[in-house]
């Protein structure tokens, strides 16, 4: 019973870190799944991915709503970013998860000081 | 051309798992200067077909725990109906700022995860040391 409401409660928090920015719900439900249901990495990320999706299509409803969508930009995002899922899946089995985490973080870090001084 | 360069490198970063979706918005924002709410609006449309493709992909692999998944679905429509409110009517310098400190959370959240795989490591490799020992 706690445990539902806890779950609850992340799906919450997770759905409104997901709308309001539009990105990092995963980074909320993933380690949820691992630590709360114990579930297996791959699992909780295959879950955490079909939870989003009707997050993300709900949050777009209301960006649309709000004329924030340029549909030719997303398109050639979504172009490129296709392209892009499919190289980045093969470069996860050829370098170790680690290094690709530093490197992530150190670019983070610096996103993170431009936008909070821009 | 470069909108379809950013599309590339923010979908190597989600194929390997980590924040694409953040990379994206910051390329928007600070290379093509676009603004927060459009940057953020692309990266939903972009999120869609690129998590459909995932979710196959892990429906057949059996990665997906269907009644968890549906139960947290409901309650995170929910969040996502607040969040999205408010975030569209919420200034766009605020909203950078806002996704700024989110970022730094992110950073404080894989620092802390890299470290703990680090840990975890090492116990692992004296285990198995023990064990070649034994």
């Amino acid at each position: 019973m706690i445990k539902n409401v806890k779950l609850a409660l992340i799906g919450i928090i997770s759905g409104f870190v997901s709308g309001f920015f539009s990105t990092g719900g995963g980074l909320i439900l993933v380690p949820a799944f691992m630590y709360l249901v114990k579930l297996k990495s791959n699992q909780a990320r295959g879950t955490s991915v079909f939870c989003i999706l009707p997050m993300v299509i709900t949050s777009s409803f209301f960006y649309y709503q709000g004329h924030f969508i340029d549909w030719k930009l997303s398109v050639l995002c979504a172009i490129g970013g296709t392209a892009g899922g499919y190289i980045g899946a093969k470069l996860l089995r050829k370098i170790p998860e680690k290094y690709l985490k530093i490197v992530f973080t150190v670019i983070l870090s610096y996103v993170a000081f431009r936008m909070l001084t821009a | 051309m470069i909108k379809i360069l950013i599309g590339i490198v923010s979908g190597i970063v989600s194929g390997t798992g980590m924040g694409g979706g953040t990379i994206l918005i910051f390329m928007l924002t600070v290379v093509c200067n676009i603004d927060q709410h459009i940057a953020q609006a692309t990266n939903l449309i972009f999120f869609i077909p690129t998590s459909i493709m995932a979710i196959i992909v892990n429906l057949k692999n059996k990665n997906i725990n269907l009644k968890l998944g549906i139960y947290i679905a409901i309650f995170g429509i929910l969040g996502a109906i607040i969040g999205a409110n408010i975030a569209i009517y919420t200034d766009v310098n605020v909203l950078k700022k806002y996704f700024g400190g989110f970022l730094v959370i992110i950073v404080f959240h894989e620092i802390y995860s890299i470290f703990k795989e680090y840990k975890n490591e090492k116990n692992d490799n004296n285990i198995l040391k023990k064990e070649k020992e034994d």
